[in-house]
């Protein structure tokens, strides 16, 4: 809904965007000849560029009137998180989005069922590409963890395997053991985490290397001074 | 990789699309909306003393006594309106070249300047309509202000052509007159306009127009505007009541003697006195017609002075259009 | 569909060729980042796609096949040059007005709401207002105009930093809600991983690299290995190398999964490196279509 203008819609999508308009119909915001245009225009539609101005100026839509400046910040109401962006990291833009829901998941800021801010949303309070934004939500879909509602927006739809609390405390303390090895070899911070990166790639490598982690692992690779 | 398929060089839209006059009269007028005003307010301006003086000129010709019908009268009259309307006379013939300077010339000379042709030519009426639509529309404001004009200023001029005191072809009014002062508003601001597109800048645009303009009407007012229809010749002294006498000069027996101008009448006068004359006096003329020497006149009749109006407005309208369509032609043209 | 489609394209000024043998095919949908050094053609090349200029050579045609500067494709573009020309004796509703006369499809409303948002104010003359607010305010008007192709010439380059990123989210909006493709050029490369997912990099004229970002980043890895055989490493072209007594950085053309050489190491590149790596090399090529510049000239950088 948010690019692909050229693209054809499904009837889904037509009934979603009709059903949309029957609301505001009957909420008395849409007259009977604008509401018969509208739903007229929808039933007509073949591209998403015919769809995408029918919900314009409704509240409580996904298109609004035209492309807006929120006010403070990139969540719209009712998305638990806020993107931010690190230009200078080195990590591609759409990946650091990803990393963000998958951390926000890991830690409980987002549950299944929340909404990830909307595509303009995010692209106004960041400036960023919105072919970006949709790589990144595709990326997360592609992953299990999220589903988009045409009309709607993208929701949570799975959780992240969640190791529990007791394991991670016995990971956590043998971690803090490899890094005081590591420290008494003579190892600095650098030096551990170049290790430890350059181990993780090697793992999932040998795991066998398939689709996403292979992407994400290439992204988070760092040079070695 | 989608594969390109365009001609080399991708066809122009053949024919111009009509001009939307009324959004073009909008835009026209808000972005000159200064210089417009401007010049409107000086016209108002003038027009008011026109009226005004005017009046008492023309109340003293009817109420007190009228300058035919005595020298007296004439003396006075002449005395306290004469400077005064051979002041405003000269002064409205730079008019004409001051609006084809500063309405004009900066027309397309500030939109280069300022860079903001690269905002106009590329809004979606497109480079030509918005260059003729405005260039048009204040070809005509200029022209239409200008003819109006002409007619306060006939009336003005009244009494003094009534009274015989300046013939409709002189140079001083002529050109404000009949449909030669619109005329020459319109080419004064063809001239600034195409001055303004090549030059390309505002200041050095207006000072061009302005030696342009007053090279033109020079040159036509001492030389071509005579020359329009070929003069009549006459052997009376002095041409009969409105017309423009040219020039004159004295033949003996068929051939050319001299002219009016320069030293030939004092020469042979003296030739014929034998020295400085003396006694009697004797006229000039008289004395030459006694030894055989004939004057010829050559004039313009009043009667042709629509004729010559509608000659020279002609010729100047036909320049304007020149003008105007070559200015139109550049900006089709010019690249960035 | 192919927003921006140039063929042979070449622009002459005097006797300086300002663009040669240009030829690109720009999909739409993107934002299109025109990168190179002052003096590389970008200007004449938009110039020539909003039909400012006429070309000398080849042609250029936009919005899937109409002529650079026909009606139609003025109607379906906006332009924003380089000193985001307004009229600066007019005020911000006056060049609304006056914009909306000019074109066939003006969203009014639209502008209102959005230069209320940016504080710009309606009715202060365009001279008095900053840099940075003429700017939102041409940029406004040509996104009103609802176009389908938006083309900016170097639009952040007198910006502060903040209304440098009010204007870039401003354009990314349109870009979300709309689907306006983007063309616009500049020298600034911090920013433009963030916003450009087309590259085209120009360089003295000539089209140097031209591709879809995640393409160019894909095709190409860094590797860092001893110096002594950085000269050796045949296996893949060599775009620019980076030498130090030891250690040498060879920025080659090959995926990730190219194998490679013992006691060396793979990284992604990013961006500006890329692209700064080139400008570096201009024998360097990289373009949609048959490999050029297979093998690069060499060139000693000490560290």
């Amino acid at each position: 809904m948010y690019s692909g203008q050229h693209l054809r819609v499904s009837d889904a999508e037509r009934e979603a965007v009709t059903d949309r308009l029957a609301e505001h119909f009957a909420a008395g915001r849409l007259g009977q000849a604008e509401f018969d245009d509208r739903v007229e225009r929808a039933i007509s539609a073949r591209t998403r560029a015919d769809l995408s101005g029918l919900l314009a100026g409704l509240p409580g839509t996904g298109t609004p009137a035209g492309p807006e400046l929120p006010r403070g910040g990139g969540s719209a109401p009712g998305s638990p998180i806020d993107f931010r962006l690190d230009a200078a990291s080195g990590v591609p833009t759409y990946l650091q989005l990803v990393h963000q829901v998958e951390h926000a998941l890991r830690l409980g800021y987002l549950k299944p069922g929340d909404q990830l801010p909307k595509v303009r949303d995010v692209v106004a309070s960041l400036a960023i590409n919105p072919n970006t934004v949709l790589k990144a939500y595709k990326e997360l879909e592609v992953k299990g963890l999220t589903a988009g509602r045409p009309g709607q927006g993208t929701f949570i739809q799975a959780t992240l395997g969640q190791v529990a609390l007791p394991e991670l405390a016995g990971l956590h303390k043998a971690l803090l053991g490899w890094l005081g090895t590591a420290d008494a070899a003579g190892l600095d911070e650098d030096g551990m985490v170049a290790l430890f990166t350059s181990a993780l790639r090697d793992f999932y490598e040998r795991r066998g290397g398939a689709g996403t982690r292979r992407g994400a692992a290439s992204g988070n690779t760092e040079g070695v001074a | 990789m989608t594969a390109l398929t365009m001609p080399a060089r991708p066809k122009h839209d053949v024919g111009l699309r009509p001009v939307p006059w009324r959004r073009m009269a909008w835009a026209t007028w808000r972005q000159h909306r200064a210089a417009l005003a401007g010049v409107a307010v000086f016209l108002g301006a003038s027009a008011v003393y026109l009226w005004v003086t005017g009046l008492q000129m023309h109340h003293a010709e009817a109420a007190s006594c009228h300058p035919a019908s005595s020298v007296a009268c004439a003396i006075n009259f002449t005395g306290r309106y004469g400077e005064t309307a051979i002041m405003v006379s000269v002064a409205l013939q730079a008019v004409p070249a001051l609006i084809g300077a500063f309405i004009g010339a900066p027309v397309l000379a500030r939109e280069l300047e300022t860079g903001t042709f690269r905002y106009a030519w590329t809004q979606g009426i497109g480079r030509l309509r918005w260059t003729v639509g405005k260039l048009v529309l204040l070809a005509v404001a200029a022209a239409a202000a200008a003819g109006a004009f002409t007619v306060l200023f006939a009336w003005y001029n009244q009494p003094w052509a009534a009274a015989g005191y300046v013939t409709p072809f002189s140079a001083r009014v002529f050109g404000l007159l009949g449909v030669a002062f619109a005329a020459w508003t319109l080419a004064a601001f063809a001239i600034g306009v195409l001055a303004g597109m090549l030059i390309r800048r505002a200041v050095p645009a207006i000072a061009a127009t302005l030696a342009a303009y007053a090279g033109l009407a020079f040159a036509t007012a001492l030389w071509l505007r005579e020359h329009y229809i070929t003069p009549l010749v006459t052997r009376s002294q002095y041409p009969p009541g409105s017309a423009w006498a040219i020039s004159g000069w004295y033949t003996k027996g068929g051939t050319f003697a001299f002219g009016d101008h320069g030293s030939g009448i004092a020469d042979t006068v003296r030739q014929l006195c034998g020295g400085p004359c003396s006694g009697t006096r004797v006229l000039v003329p008289e004395l030459l017609a006694q030894h055989g020497y004939t004057h010829w006149t050559s004039y313009q009749p009043g009667s042709r002075f629509w004729p010559f109006q509608w000659i020279e407005g002609g010729w100047l309208l036909a320049l304007s259009v020149l003008l105007i369509a070559a200015t139109v032609w550049l900006v089709r043209r010019r690249a960035a | 569909m192919n927003i921006v489609e140039a063929s042979g394209l070449g622009k002459r000024y005097g006797g300086t060729w300002a663009l040669r043998e240009c030829t690109l095919a720009i999909p739409a949908g993107h934002v299109a980042a025109l990168v190179g050094p002052n003096g590389a053609g970008k200007t004449t090349l938009l110039n020539l796609a909003v039909g400012l200029a006429e070309p000398t050579a080849g042609g250029v045609t936009v919005l899937g096949g109409l002529a650079a500067g026909s009606a139609a494709a003025l109607d379906g573009t906006a332009f924003v040059a380089q000193d985001t020309p307004v009229y600066r004796n007019l005020s911000a509703a006056d060049m609304l007005h006056l914009t909306r006369n000019l074109n066939r499809r003006f969203d009014q409303p639209y502008a209102q709401a959005r230069l209320g948002e940016l504080g710009i104010p309606l009715n202060r003359k365009a001279g008095r207002l900053s840099g940075g607010q003429r700017a939102q305010l041409a940029l406004t008007l040509a996104l009103a105009r609802r176009p389908r192709l938006l083309v900016l010439d170097e639009p952040v380059a007198m910006l502060d930093p903040v209304a440098r990123h009010d204007f870039m989210a401003l354009v990314m909006t349109a870009m979300a809600a709309e689907g306006v493709s983007v063309v616009l050029s500049s020298h600034v490369l911090a920013d433009l991983e963030r916003v450009a997912d087309y590259l085209v990099l120009l360089s003295r004229g000539r089209v140097q690299v031209a591709g879809e970002v995640a393409g160019l980043l894909a095709s190409h890895r860094l590797l860092t290995g001893p110096t002594a055989e950085a000269d050796r490493y045949a296996d893949r072209p060599v775009v620019h190398v980076r030498r130090g007594g030891a250690q040498a950085h060879l920025l080659v053309r090959a995926t990730a999964d190219d194998p490679v050489p013992p006691s060396w190491e793979a990284h992604p590149i990013g961006l500006e490196e890329l692209t700064l790596a080139y400008l570096r090399e201009p024998g360097a090529g990289a373009l949609p279509g048959p490999a050029r510049g297979q093998r690069a000239p060499h060139s000693e950088v000490t560290r």
